[in-house]
């Protein structure tokens, strides 16, 4: 009769894990879905950071659901907006906010300033001023910045040595890099042993890296005012894709074909490539995985200094009760104060949205320790919203899918860029002829 | 003489393929135990040089709660098999043993299950479970497969494999059709009962997107969950070691259950209705 | 319970034929009842509703549906992608299919006698249906990587190539099929160990001393025999080529530049990317109706030869 005396114990702990809710407290109560988009040991300090909150806050219960990668979050979220039930507050990707915006699915930061005694006017004044185009939308506030990141150029400062170059005067012009590239190259005949460059090239990495080059190529890659335009035939575009077909075809500086960002930074650590392209994100990772001395610097610039930023923001559904509207706002407000920020940066590598988060003393002295993650901030000068429009991700893959055709040798960069332009005005047409035509009713 | 020469090199070839097939697998156990979690020149090697640590798994148990996950997992695996376990054997017999106007087109939407696909079914089921009340709890993660046409496909293959006799006894001895499955027919059924229940657990212990969709509290993760949390960093740098310990620490219960109870499991699937 | 259904169950002293006609309707209707409310909810309202969805027409910020009878189906009939994404799949199918059942042939026929070291063997190669797909997914992506990956490091010693398997919009559909086949030729194996017990052993012994080799055998004795088993195999690997995409998601997305992009894949890019929600309707429509006729042809197959056993 074992089996019946286990089974008490074994009931027991199917209540407790079946139970859907305890009603025991009279706390609003709100749920929080964010994503992991870095590393496992993030879903523990996320957890930690809302436990804290919720001790500080008794009155507002915050379950935190990780909800994958940014793009689990958001079919989960939209799932759980059309069941109705969507959770009061996401960490979104900060380039998805605007199809919410389209979509009428999240509530404007101005209305919840306003109900909480709020200016939206100087709201975001403590924000890098490179972050908020992807937070408004028709002069709107809809997203606050949370976890924020640019692209960064990581040198392996003993293959620069062995091969002539200085280190502490990394190349910082699209020619200076390629003649760099070039020579970090180590090929035994026909093979190349090791790289002068990587960069991922998957989806997602590859359109934000993209935008980029064709940015520091002087162009804007889209309307950061109008959700239904792309600029991805114009020469600023043509000129990056151009850029990597040359690193790849002429000067057989960087591997062909597409590689992930998981094996750009394995390359690096094995020494395989000694320049990488990768997000200011995975800086405490080469930190931490590094056994050599590296550096960081810019993304070399042809026309001028820009990169797009990247990262999360949180959003606000609708949708919600007033109480958890409520609710809502003082667990972000709590999530974005300069504290609160600072320590998440200093756990994530990414950098503080807030620019006071910078004056704290923890940072201060953070700062001082790891000098490379000033390089990041500086770099947000330079940094302008990513692409967001409509149907963004669809938008996106049109040009990431010509220019991987490019990576592969399939196609000629003119040609790519063509067809990228074509597709995406497909893709936009929808939403292009509401703008279009003004319909009179 | 020949075909002990024969037999020999099947076994060899079986061996090295084995050996192949396996390859992938003994990478994971030995870039787990490498303390360089990130990769060197050398990380492809199957052959473990330098110290060996448990680090990896210190920090995978560190990211993710798996003891309180591998819990959640078996309340879902047991969960799930148990209602199964009943539904296919009732479908099945009706099907196998029964006559009923249009059994064939409802054995034919019962299929239909199996090509029914998760990408459809996340938005409508996210609003049964709601609608039900149970979004967020283990009974969301388990509800949509309480009935499994395979389950029932391999039972109607079983029972219609067995002679009549059996029934035809148990009836003249006064049962009814309850105690008949009870009692007579399903302990005859018992390999394909294994059979099933090995594929269900195997599925559902390593089921990932209704998961994700149906949990939002962090106590009532699943493995996978936890697992996920290391594996799809995009923005970081893979962490080969620690993607390779958390993938062993989720697996090895099954892999240790198969490996003891190997040769039952095979023999299950010889004697149930599949062949 | 009412007495009615209460008879149903308890009462049936009498035998199959000789039950009431109100019995007879009602005791299958019982047995099937738990599935069929589980499967009402879960299975055949979301096809309800999608077969709804795809006659209607909604896109992103559009507050509601319009309708637009076969619209979307004539929209999908255009769409160059949704032929690339077919094309793909059937590629897909051929790659996987083939090549795992019959492995899985030669798994059975090589470890169909039960001995110790058959025994780790067979485990050695279900092992890898076991680990998630997520965390297989992951392993791969480390053993394609070039030149510093599993099978570059090793294969990259004997010939001097290197291939970015998953990076080559040439060779990433073959690398996802090689993952599929590694996880689910174990799987078949076991249901091919089980049909060689069941193939009668005087017919193979009257075959030898009809003179017939081990090939020979193979094919007119065994092939035959099992030939319901290799249907009922077949179908469920073509079922999972289009329905189990999870390394996909995980390895590919798709990429590079659409070359793994199969038709569920399209399906969720249509909907979540391109919020085209009756589109991606249509286009799941069309995905179950390819798979219902040719899996009812294979189980057709498989209840054929079945048939005989009863």
């Amino acid at each position: 009769m074992t089996r019946l005396r286990r089974f008490p114990l074994a009931a027991m702990a199917l209540a407790a894990a079946l139970a859907s809710s305890v009603a025991a407290s009279a706390a609003t109560k709100i749920d929080f879905y964010f994503p992991v988009p870095v590393q496992g040991a993030l879903a523990t300090e996320m957890a930690r950071l809302v436990k804290e909150f919720n001790e500080k806050h008794p009155e507002v219960e915050v379950t935190a659901a990780y909800t994958g990668s940014y793009d689990d979050t958001r079919l989960k979220t939209q799932a759980a907006i059309e069941a109705g039930k969507p959770p009061a507050v996401a960490l979104m990707s900060a380039n998805f906010v605007q199809e919410f915006v389209i979509a009428g699915q999240i509530v404007p930061v101005d209305e919840l300033l306003a109900e909480n005694g709020g200016d939206p006017k100087t709201f975001l004044d403590d924000f890098w001023p490179a972050l908020r185009g992807n937070a408004t939308a028709d002069g709107k506030i809809y997203a606050i910045p949370f976890q924020n990141s640019t692209p960064l150029v990581y040198i392996n400062v003993d293959h620069f040595k062995a091969a002539g170059l200085d280190p502490n005067k990394p190349p910082a012009t699209w020619a200076e890099f390629v003649a760099a590239a070039e020579k970090l190259t180590v090929r035994e005949g026909d093979r190349v042993t090791r790289y002068g460059f990587e960069m991922p090239g998957g989806y997602d990495y590859l359109g934000w890296l993209t935008q980029s080059f064709a940015m520091s190529n002087g162009g804007q890659f889209f309307n950061v005012n109008m959700p239904g335009e792309v600029y991805y035939d114009q020469p600023s575009t043509l000129g990056a894709v151009q850029l990597l077909h040359d690193l790849v075809f002429t000067h057989k500086a960087m591997p062909q074909g597409v590689i992930e960002a998981n094996q750009v930074s394995t390359d690096f650590f094995a020494g395989k490539a000694s320049m990488v392209l990768l997000s200011t994100g995975s800086l405490s990772f080469i930190r931490k995985g590094a056994k050599f001395p590296y550096t960081v610097a810019f993304v070399p610039r042809n026309v001028r200094n820009a990169v797009p930023i990247g990262g999360g923001s949180l959003i606000f559904f609708k949708g919600i009760t007033p109480e958890q509207r409520k609710a809502a706002w003082v667990f972000a407000s709590w999530m974005t104060s300069a504290e609160t920020l600072g320590s998440w940066s200093r756990f994530t590598g990414y950098f503080s949205p807030r620019k006071s988060s910078y004056d704290l003393p923890e940072m201060k002295s953070f700062v001082a320790e790891h000098p490379d993650a000033l390089i990041a901030v500086k770099q947000l000068e330079f940094a302008q919203p990513w692409l967001s429009t409509y149907n963004v991700v669809a938008v996106r893959k049109a040009i990431e899918d010509e220019v991987q055709a490019v990576l592969s040798g399939k196609k000629q960069p003119a040609e790519a860029v063509r067809d990228a332009q074509r597709t995406a005005n497909d893709i936009l047409k929808p939403y292009n002829e509401k703008i279009a035509h003004v319909t009179v009713f | 003489m020949r075909s002990r020469g024969a037999a020999l090199a099947g076994i060899a070839a079986a061996g090295a393929i084995a050996l192949v097939w396996s390859a992938p697998l003994l990478w994971m156990l030995v870039a787990s135990l490498r303390p360089d979690s990130f990769g060197a020149l050398d990380m492809a090697s199957l052959w473990p040089s330098g110290p060996l640590s448990l680090e990896n798994f210190r920090e995978a148990f560190e990211s993710g709660d798996f003891l309180l996950c591998y819990l959640n997992t078996l309340i879902v695996v047991a969960g799930t098999l148990g209602v199964q376990l009943v539904t296919v054997s009732l479908a099945g017999y009706a099907f196998a043993r029964l006559k009923f106007p249009g059994r064939d087109l409802v054995f034919y939407l019962f299929l239909l299950q199996l090509m029914i696909v998760p990408p459809v079914l996340i938005v409508p089921n996210f609003k049964t479970v709601t609608a039900l009340g149970i979004h967020d709890t283990l009974w969301a993660v388990m509800a949509p497969y309480w009935a499994s046409a395979f389950g029932t496909f391999l039972m109607r293959q079983t029972f219609r494999s067995l002679p009549r006799d059996f029934e035809d006894a148990a009836a003249i001895d006064g049962c009814n059709l309850l105690q008949l499955l009870r009692y007579v027919l399903l302990p005859i059924a018992r390999p394909a009962l294994v059979a099933f229940s090995i594929v269900s657990v195997v599925a559902h212990w390593n089921e990932f997107l209704w998961p994700l969709m149906a949990i939002d509290s962090p106590g009532r993760r699943t493995l996978t969950l936890g697992l996920a949390a290391f594996v799809s960093g995009a923005e970081g740098a893979a962490q080969w070691g620690l993607i390779a310990a958390g993938t062993l620490i989720v697996s090895l219960p099954l892999l240790a259950a198969f490996v003891a109870f190997q040769r039952q499991f095979v023999n299950s699937f010889v004697f149930s209705g599949i062949k | 319970m009412t007495t009615a259904t209460f008879s149903s169950l308890r009462g049936s002293r009498r035998a199959g034929p000789r039950l009431g006609e109100w019995d007879r309707h009602l005791r299958p209707l019982l047995l099937l009842l738990p599935s069929l409310l589980c499967l009402g909810a879960f299975t055949y309202w979301p096809i309800a509703s999608v077969a709804v969805d795809s006659l209607f027409g909604r896109r992103l910020g559009e507050k509601s549906a319009t309708f637009a009878g076969i619209g979307n189906y004539l929209r999908l009939a255009a769409d160059a992608k949704f032929e690339a994404a077919a094309l793909n799949n059937l590629l897909y199918a051929a790659l996987t299919v083939v090549p795992s059942v019959v492995l899985a042939l030669a798994f059975a026929l090589l470890l169909q006698r039960s001995t110790r070291f058959t025994a780790t063997l067979r485990a050695l190669l279900f092992f890898p249906t076991m680990i998630p797909l997520i965390g297989a997914a992951a392993l791969w992506t480390f053993l394609f990587l070039p030149t510093v990956g599993l099978i570059d490091y090793y294969l990259g010693r004997l010939v001097p190539l290197s291939i970015n398997w998953l990076g080559d919009p040439d060779t990433a559909l073959v690398a996802l099929s090689i993952v599929t086949v590694w996880k689910n030729a174990g799987y078949y194996m076991l249901f091919y160990i089980a049909a060689l017990q069941a193939v009668p052993g005087e017919l193979l012994e009257a075959a030898t001393l009809d003179g017939a080799g081990a090939w020979q055998r193979l094919r007119h004795v065994i092939l035959p025999q099992i030939a319901p088993t290799t249907a009922f195999v077949a179908v469920i690997a073509l079922i999972q080529s289009v329905t189990a995409i999870d390394h996909v998601i995980v390895m590919t997305r798709g990429g590079p530049n659409d070359a793994t992009n199969l038709l569920l894949y399209y399906v969720f890019q249509t909907a979540t990317e391109l919020h085209d929600s009756g589109k991606a309707a249509a286009a799941t429509v069309a995905t179950l109706a390819i798979l219902l006729i040719v899996s009812g042809f294979g189980i057709r197959v498989f209840e054929r030869g079945a048939g005989h056993a009863e």
